[in-house]
């Protein structure tokens, strides 16, 4: 705004510190990862492949970065599916429990990490039918807290869809399914697209919930990492985090792609 | 994560108008959905809750049905427990007012930038760094902040201090990495409500001589105030419920009700106290949840 009301010089003084409260922790895992020292120094000591390498060798990263991403990517793919089948009905039924059952669905992420992981472990050993930690147990608790936001993506693609190209194919004379599987689905594609990805990151990134569903045989790479915080900073680390800030900048760039950014952020 | 539930999408009213079979029988769609979220979230968090009027037993994780308040008379009778409570609350308010403050001038030249492409620009820098791990982040934060770390360092060489400057492992450091953590849902929650403020308005106000401040603190600011309610409560929540946060930038000096629960049932093994800790913890953070839905209502009340 550089008209009648323009942006006061203190606020974009503000902004800059917001905006470097967000990013130089990002910048300082990169330079920790590629530079050649023990410690990152300033200015750093040179840049190197060191870590990398140390990273595609190392015992504890590279297996927890794939454990990771596998359970991700399950997890991904079943509260895909029970979330979008879950929308259809949240944005097609006339049912009066709609509303109760939207309520009922966001509060896994209303809960705190810790206590729902604390409430799945205790459930998982009285039980007492295997699903304690196991990865089965993990893929149960991450579609939890993941289901949400396929649920919020894919609802917000179908109330936005014109209704009467599924009509028109119906009059035509397809069946429902056939309307649905032809039409309807083709054009909410990019929205369950982006609410996968969604489900992708926060799986990959989750660490509270994980804390006491997984084992020492089970790390995931947000908990190697937790515990070489915990006691030395090891470079391999943040190499490992490069990897990480790489997977999850491409996938938010696909996804605002899919979901039109401006209609998400309106929303909010 | 929880601004999704702050405001879901509104979906259509179901008009009569619908032709019939576009209302069928949906419910066959919904109940594997149900049926996860009852037996894996419902059962498990009852039943944990349940648990926490049990008589607490070191190393007893099985249920015995004795009813009692013990674990609760407990949180309040001792001083270890409510001063968490008190410091967790304190912790997650001041957290609250930091986001607000740094976050509300980013959220404004996002939501009237102009400039489309710088605003995408910063959007997509805002969502990559909150989708982004939280622990790589606490990572780059520690090396920064650490006795030996960047700010220490730079300023030792610079002769500016002579002993490094106690930045971590204290609740500086866990506001700091809170901020880190909770800032994009902040500024994600503005941009909606400053966006939604018809800019006329400021101009109206502007060229009829009010100041640029005047017209911020009378005009803009109120009318974001949906906006400034939704984040405050959004971060509050956020913060108190952390547990990676107090764990690493606190290195365990700043016990939170959340470290409270993990050190309760891993080091003591006292299930049925930890289960009491985590309800008191989840009623905390309903109050602000509650609390926001009041306010909103009175806000409205007073606007519309």
């Amino acid at each position: 705004m550089d008209d009648v009301n323009p942006v006061p010089l203190t606020f974009r003084f503000i902004a800059a510190l917001a905006l470097m409260v967000l990013l130089v922790p990002v910048l300082i895992v990169v330079l920790a990862g590629l530079n050649s020292g023990e410690y990152l120094t300033f200015p750093p000591e040179g840049f190197s492949l060191r870590w990398v390498e140390n990273f595609f060798t190392s015992p504890t990263f590279l297996p927890a970065f794939k454990l990771s991403f596998g359970l991700a990517l399950a997890t991904t793919l079943i509260s895909t599916v029970l979330g979008t089948l879950a929308s259809i009905f949240l944005t097609r039924s006339a049912s009066k429990a709609r509303e109760f059952l939207r309520g009922l669905f966001f509060l896994p992420v209303v809960l705190p990490g810790v206590v729902l992981g604390l409430a799945l472990y205790v459930f998982f050993i009285w039980t007492d039918v295997g699903l304690a930690r196991s990865l089965a147990g993990l893929i149960i608790g991450h579609v939890l807290v993941t289901m949400p936001f396929v649920i919020a993506t894919v609802t917000a693609s179908l109330v936005d869809l014109d209704l009467s190209v599924e009509e028109a194919a119906r009059s035509l004379g397809a069946t429902p399914l056939q309307a649905f599987w032809k039409v309807t689905l083709p054009l909410i594609t990019p929205g369950i697209s982006a609410g996968s990805i969604f489900a992708f990151i926060v799986s990959f990134g989750q660490f509270e919930l994980t804390l006491f569903l997984a084992t020492p045989d089970l790390q995931t790479l947000p908990l190697a990492i937790y515990s070489s915080l915990r006691y030395a900073f090891e470079p391999t680390a943040a190499a490992a985090g490069i990897f990480a800030i790489c997977l999850v900048t491409v996938s938010t760039l696909i996804s605002t792609r899919l979901s039109n950014l401006k209609k998400l952020l309106s929303r909010r | 994560m929880t601004e999704l539930t702050a405001s879901p999408p509104d979906s259509p009213p179901v008009s009569g108008t619908r032709p019939a079979w576009l209302t069928p029988n949906l419910w066959w769609l919904v109940i594997p959905a149900i049926l996860f979220i009852l037996l894996f979230f419902l059962i498990p968090v009852l039943s944990l809750f349940a648990s926490s009027f049990d008589k607490a037993m070191p190393g007893q994780i099985t249920f015995q049905g004795n009813f009692s308040w013990d674990n609760y008379e407990r949180i309040f009778t001792r001083s270890l427990y409510y001063t968490a409570i008190w410091r967790s609350v304190w912790i997650g308010a001041a957290v609250a007012a930091v986001c607000l403050v740094i976050g509300y001038p980013l959220a404004f030249i996002i939501a009237r930038s102009l400039r489309p492409g710088i605003a995408t620009l910063i959007t997509i820098l805002v969502l990559c760094s909150m989708q982004l791990d939280m622990v790589i982040r606490l990572y780059g934060l520690m090396v920064l902040m650490g006795d030996k770390g960047l700010i220490n360092n730079g300023l030792i060489a610079l002769g500016i201090i002579s002993e490094p400057l106690p930045l971590m492992y204290n609740w500086v450091g866990v506001i700091v990495g809170l901020v880190q953590v909770t800032l994009p849902f902040m500024i994600l929650s503005l941009i909606g409500s400053i966006r939604s403020i018809n800019p006329a308005l400021e101009e109206a106000a502007r060229s009829l001589g009010s100041s640029r401040w005047h017209v911020m603190r009378t005009i803009t600011w109120p009318l974001s105030l949906p906006g400034i309610y939704a984040g405050t409560l959004l971060v509050f929540a956020l913060a108190i419920s952390s547990y990676v946060v107090p764990a690493l930038m606190g290195g365990w000096k700043v016990i939170t009700l959340p470290i409270h629960i993990y050190q309760q049932i891993a080091e003591v093994g006292r299930w049925q106290f930890g289960a009491a800790v985590a309800a008191i913890l989840f009623l905390t953070s309903l109050c602000a949840m509650a609390l926001y839905i009041v306010a909103l209502r009175r806000n409205a009340g007073g606007r519309v």
